[in-house]
């Protein structure tokens, strides 16, 4: 942790840290009302009207304005979707409105992972362990190294190019992450362990491609539209959707100053340190509201980590009073520029790609 | 301007049944095929309930009925069932229960609403829900039904205790129902007599049908009865059988009289509110989990989470310390307490996280 420099906090302080947060966490969960369930229905009426509206645009075909808006259109529809609506509401954040079409536990997103996978890998591992190696998968997803505390491997001196086909094909990557095809290969997993993963796995798998890459272009045929054009706008949509979301979660927990925790540190932890190692594990980006709302606030990722049910257009707020306490508890609050965080964590991706020896002589 | 007339609306229903199929096996999502139907009519929706209101009536100080159309998806409810009612307050979406009193063939039914004191649904109903809007019900449920082959019936209501009963006697009554009938009608005074005038009606058309009131809060007059429910008022006049609703203080006081003999062959009852616990101590609660089919003894100090694997339940969860949601279920009945911030739910369907919620008295969880 030579890169961050944090006062050590004894239990008092610790547990002062926490009382602090967690009342952080009830003045916001007092005031939740009319507002936050008003704003998340907007969001799904833009994610709404972005979809529809390029797929309609995309059966215009390849002149060049109305293909391009409507790849465009269905791709920040596909964003929005993703970060600020879906990932949101499957965090439960907005449970407390009690309305079935925004309940976390049924919520299925429009991407190629199943959202029950998600709500396990991400929700409970990533949440509950988040940057402790070994523990976090979310910690290179098993094919990157980003921290010398990672063990080093010779797969890993490629790792420019595996990061380049993960953040190509994010979404599938999330996806086959709760598959744990790594332990199957080692023998670890059984067959029939995975089988029925599988099949959850085809099943959602099928239902998008059907509706991206055979529904809607079959649509544009019989409508005596192009088909490829159509085919290929979708394709482009999904594909900047994944360059987009790669960047984001790479730059939520992999920055320069963000920390990793090992498997002995968090035995028999405590709330305050469950707190603590979010706030250092963390880190977000600066930019304005559209740059928030696009990231579906996991620019305010420390804030996300703190308080993961809490809607997430509140962390703004919340974000200077977070700020204000790590400040007391003598805590850095890792915070940049996108551009500025992503290129530490490219700069970690090519660093670390070495073994350890070699990383030390530049 | 919706873009179909109200009276489409339920000859359209059968027609969305593959749309139906295809949502319930995710090809499409509910929420987005609901949205295009509301295009067309506000009540329109591929599952969910929803009704316009027609007419508003006093039937007391303090009720009011309401006369709803239904959706096509309202189907065989019976009166003396009930449904939830929904809607949206400070962006949170409350339900109370509430009895049909009437119910038609065509969609059409009647609620009853009383105003609770310090009631966060009803005095906003009453005050503010007007004619043409729309509102959303669950489906129907209670198991109150018409004892139509006994020899004699006795029903006993506490306050809005009269919402089933009604709903079932007027049902009856209709249908030719001839034996002997005896209604008691518990209120605290003389203005809560809901329905009184179209009770005093019915009585006069059918000589077999007796009511009476019994006031506890006010000096009794003429023919009315005082006092709570004691076995003194009930009448000679044999009857098979009795159905009784009410508070759970009034259902348990005839529960016990029902069981000291020479009383009526069979008792159907329904109480509305929880027994009361006592919050902080260790108490003994009835828990269950629906989905699962299991009831039992608990208590008000382990987590339901903790609870339920005591049972040989395996609920889905994760981190065991309220961050993760994964244990996330319904709370269909019962008051719960966050274990970590204090806060008390009771509304019926919130979602509540079974790691760190205790019960606060009996509770019913979907899970």
């Amino acid at each position: 942790m030579s890169n961050r420099e944090d006062r050590e906090l004894n239990e008092v302080e610790l547990q002062a840290f926490a009382a602090e947060l967690d009342a952080l966490r009830q003045r916001t969960l007092a005031s939740l009302g009319s507002e936050d369930a008003r704003y998340i229905r907007r969001v799904r009426a833009a994610v709404r009207a972005c979809c529809w509206s390029g797929r309609l645009l995309l059966m215009l075909g390849w002149f060049p304005p109305t293909w391009l808006l409507g790849s465009l259109l269905l791709a920040l529809g596909k964003i929005l979707e993703n970060m600020e609506l879906g990932h949101n509401v499957m965090h439960g954040q907005y449970d407390w409105m009690n309305d079935p079409e925004l309940s976390g536990r049924d919520y299925e997103w429009d991407i190629v992972g199943p959202s029950d996978f998600w709500r396990h890998t991400h929700n409970h591992v990533h949440h509950t362990w988040t940057n402790v190696v070994g523990m976090d998968d979310d910690v290179g997803y098993g094919v990157v190294r980003l921290f010398p505390e990672q063990r080093w491997k010779p797969f890993y001196r490629w790792q420019p190019l595996w990061v380049t086909l993960q953040a190509l094909l994010f979404q599938y990557a999330v996806a086959i992450q709760h598959l744990r095809l790594d332990q199957y290969f080692k023998g670890r997993l059984s067959a029939a362990e995975l089988r029925p993963l599988l099949r959850q796995f085809n099943a959602k798998l099928l239902r998008q491609w059907g509706k991206d890459y055979l529904l809607f272009p079959v649509l544009a045929l019989l409508l005596g539209a192009n088909a490829l054009a159509v085919l290929v706008g979708n394709l482009l949509a999904n594909l900047l959707r994944n360059l987009w979301t790669f960047a984001v979660i790479f730059c939520g927990h992999f920055t320069e100053k963000a920390a990793v925790f090992s498997k002995e540190s968090v035995l028999g932890e405590s709330r305050g340190h469950w707190y603590l190692r979010q706030l250092r594990g963390s880190s977000n980006l600066e930019g304005g509201r559209l740059l928030h709302i696009l990231t579906g606030n996991l620019s305010h990722q420390i804030e996300h980590h703190l308080f993961p049910d809490l809607p997430a257009r509140r962390y703004a707020e919340m974000a200077v009073d977070v700020r204000a306490i790590a400040q007391r508890y003598g805590q850095l609050y890792n915070s940049g520029s996108f551009a500025g965080q992503l290129a530490t964590v490219l700069r970690r991706i090519w660093r670390y790609r070495l073994p350890p020896q070699a990383a030390l002589q530049p | 301007m919706p873009l179909l007339p109200l009276a489409a609306v339920r000859p359209l229903n059968p027609l969305l049944m593959p749309w139906r199929r295809l949502a319930a096996r995710a090809w499409l999502r509910e929420a987005d095929c609901d949205y295009w139907l509301q295009r067309l009519h506000p009540l329109l929706s591929l599952n969910r309930v929803y009704a316009r209101l027609l007419a508003r009536r006093w039937v007391s100080d303090d009720m009011l009925a309401l006369t709803l159309q239904c959706n096509g998806n309202a189907c065989d409810w019976r009166p003396g069932q009930h449904v939830q009612l929904f809607r949206e307050v400070d962006g949170v979406r409350l339900s109370r229960c509430y009895s049909l009193t009437a119910v038609d063939g065509r969609g059409r039914i009647e609620l009853a609403i009383k105003r609770q004191a310090g009631g966060r649904l009803s005095g906003l109903l009453q005050d503010h829900l007007g004619i043409g809007e729309c509102v959303e019900l669950s489906q129907a449920s209670g198991s109150l039904r018409w004892p139509s082959q006994a020899q004699g019936v006795l029903l006993l209501a506490a306050g809005s205790g009269i919402t089933p009963l009604l709903g079932l006697l007027r049902q009856a009554l209709a249908s030719g129902y001839s034996a002997p009938v005896t209604l008691l009608h518990y209120v605290r005074e003389r203005g809560q007599r809901a329905f009184a005038e179209e009770l005093q009606a019915l009585m006069q058309r059918h000589a077999n049908l007796q009511v009476r009131w019994s006031l506890t809060g006010q000096a009794a007059q003429g023919d009315e009865l005082s006092g709570r429910f004691c076995p003194a008022h009930v009448p000679e006049r044999a009857a098979e059988q009795a159905l009784a609703c009410g508070p759970h203080g009034f259902v348990a006081a005839v529960q016990r009289w029902w069981q000291g003999g020479e009383t009526p062959a069979s008792l159907q009852s329904e109480a509305f509110s929880p027994a009361p616990v006592d919050a902080g101590e260790q108490t003994c609660v009835r828990l269950a989990f629906r989905r699962s089919g299991v009831a039992c003894q608990g208590d008000t100090a382990q987590s339901l989470l903790e609870q339920a694997e005591a049972q040989g339940l395996r609920p889905m969860h994760g981190c065991r310390q309220g961050i993760c949601t994964r244990c996330t279920c319904q709370l269909l009945s019962g008051r719960v307490r966050d274990l970590r911030s204090g806060l008390v739910s009771d509304e019926p369907g919130q979602a509540v996280r079974l790691c760190v919620s205790v019960p606060l008295g009996d509770v019913e969880i979907d899970l």
